[in-house]
């Protein structure tokens, strides 16, 4: 080089950048659906808005549960009693985290290394399903632990017996209701890549449904009723309507979901 | 090494990027320069797997981006540095792809130290300045030790220290083998670091070359004691010249020539060099105005 503005060679560069440390590093290997599930789990705890929103949802759960506890009716203090009023948060909450899961990748722009290091798309975004699941598990488990501890706390505390009936039912309902939840959010975040937007489709769309399909389709809307879908699954009785509950399904969390990974893997990453 | 083979993007009617075809060759840094629109980044994304060509194939090592095993293994990219979250650390944020990439967490903490981010690691990447997030960009590139860089503007928003540093470890991966392609805009710094030049406008490829052969008709630049007499010496020569500023001449031709005619006719020099400092930029210039008004 003939510049003007040759430098002498920097002195404090390590040299450490390709020969000397080839040999350490273990050799390559592919990306197995495990790993990608692992990574997306941890992208969703490690950022300060993931960790607010979980804090969030443990926080109003806590509140829910001292709502409950002052507020007993009369008769036993029932575990479903406690369950319920801390679900709310999670039901509420929980899916807002799955729509980010999906969308945050686009609004932060972190799409471009993702897709970079990874540019199997599918297998990215059907991760960020898996994970988006798992994580509802274990936010539940946090939950229903708080809520037994309330139900044995009321019952040693107050005059109200503590009642677990029913304990098996309800925790499949809880769990089986909050991942189709998180699924659905996370198939709107897949769809619609605006955070702010996706989230609010995720909470109207499904509602508007509710309050004007009956009116303009009667019984019929119950077709595309999530909401009353969703219910029957958590009560595990589908009061005889399974085409209804399975063509609700289909519309708001499956038809959804795969246009949303079809969508996904077509986008331009900016 | 990488390959380019008649890569063509067509969005709709537009034409973005239309038979481009280059080579990179390992050990070599080479420059990707163009005006803005020209259709640079559009074929970083189609080197990259990001965008799928119209036509064409580009190939790193021998094979297309998606079909590598790890693609950060082989790969180095940084396309955009202020890409990444900004509720993560820095650490954590390396971390996550050392994980992804399979390399031990070691790594990392020599990255941090070989960019210069240990001190700030732990904070959040939202409280980092443009340069701190561009250090992170090439730590990150860096940290599967691949064997090709791909980077966009790398330099954007760094201090002359940071500049310089770039330059530094560019040209010590190159010694070692890597294979370099950089965009920038940047055309001082361009035209200090690299090889070979790529330049592209209105979507096509309107020069590639070593800098050198590219940049050797730039001429000669010579100030002497006397300008007339020396503008008259020159002349008589036989030489193509042109004045600039400050009584400087701008010659068409070597140092050897300038100085011979000049000493011929017992002239005394103040100043003879290359004149490479307008040279670039006035190439790129020549380069890829032209090409605008003809593209469709």
């Amino acid at each position: 080089m003939t510049t003007l503005t040759d430098v002498q060679p920097p002195a404090e560069l390590p040299a450490k950048h390709r020969a000397d440390v080839a040999t350490a590093l273990p050799p390559a290997r592919g990306q197995s659906f495990p790993k990608l599930v692992t990574i997306e789990l941890r992208k969703s705890v490690n950022t300060r808005s993931g960790r607010v929103l979980i804090a969030a949802i443990l926080l109003i759960a806590v509140a829910a549960l001292a709502w409950q506890f002052t507020h007993l009716p009369a008769g036993d203090a029932g575990f479903d009693g406690f369950l319920g009023a801390a679900a709310t948060g999670v039901m509420l909450i929980l899916p807002v985290i799955g729509v980010m899961a999906m969308t945050s990748e686009w609004t932060q722009r972190t799409a471009l290394t993702t897709f970079t290091l990874s540019p199997r798309r599918v297998r990215v975004q059907l991760a960020k399903f898996v994970s988006a699941v798992l994580l509802s598990a274990v936010v539940m488990t946090a939950v229903v632990a708080l809520a037994l501890a309330s139900t044995a706390l009321a019952g040693a505390v107050t005059d109200h017996a503590a009642s677990y009936a029913g304990l098996g039912g309800q925790l499949t309902g809880a769990y089986l209701t909050v991942a189709l939840n998180v699924v659905m959010g996370a198939a709107f975040g897949a769809v619609i890549p605006q955070t702010a937007v996706a989230i609010l489709a995720f909470f109207i769309a499904p509602t508007a449904w509710s309050l004007a399909g009956p009116a303009l389709f009667k019984d019929n809307a119950n077709y595309l009723d999530v909401f009353g879908a969703l219910g029957r699954i958590a009560e595990r009785d589908l009061h005889g309507m399974v085409p209804e509950t399975l063509t609700a399904v289909a519309a708001w969390i499956v038809l959804p979901t795969i246009v949303g990974l079809w969508a996904s893997s077509r986008r331009e990453v900016k | 090494m990488i390959t380019v083979e008649n890569l063509t993007k067509r969005y709709g009617s537009t034409t973005a990027v239309q038979d481009v075809s280059f080579t990179v060759e390992p050990g070599s840094i080479t420059g990707f320069l163009g005006p803005n629109g020209a259709g640079k980044s559009t074929t970083l994304r189609m080197l990259t797997g990001l965008t799928p060509p119209t036509s064409g194939i580009a190939r790193i090592t021998g094979k297309r981006y998606a079909d590598l095993l790890n693609p950060g293994r082989v790969v180095g990219v940084m396309l955009d540095a202020a890409a990444q979250h900004p509720g993560r650390t820095g650490r954590e944020t390396l971390l996550l792809n050392a994980s992804l990439l399979g390399v031990p967490k070691g790594r990392v903490e020599e990255m941090l130290e070989a960019v210069g981010l240990s001190h700030a690691a732990k904070r959040r990447v939202g409280q980092y300045s443009l340069g701190m997030r561009q250090r992170l960009g090439i730590a990150s590139a860096l940290l599967g030790d691949p064997a090709v860089l791909i980077l966009d503007e790398p330099a954007n928003g760094m201090d002359p220290e940071g500049i310089r540093w770039m330059r530094g470890l560019l040209q010590d991966f190159a010694a070692r083998g890597g294979t370099v392609i950089l965009s920038s805009h940047l055309l001082g710094e361009v035209q200090a670091t690299v090889d070979r030049l790529v330049v592209i406008g209105g979507g096509r490829i309107v020069a590639n070359g070593s800098l050198q052969e590219l940049l050797a008709g730039s001429g000669t630049v010579v100030r002497g004691l006397d300008p007339v007499g020396l503008n008259q010496a020159l002349t008589a020569a036989g030489l193509q010249l042109e004045p600039i500023a400050d009584s400087s001449l701008r010659v068409d031709a070597t140092a050897e020539q300038v100085g011979r005619a000049a000493a011929a006719a017992g002239q005394i020099l103040l100043e003879l060099r290359q004149s490479d400092g307008a040279g670039l930029e006035d190439l790129f210039f020549q380069l890829t105005s032209a090409p605008a008004a003809a593209a469709a």
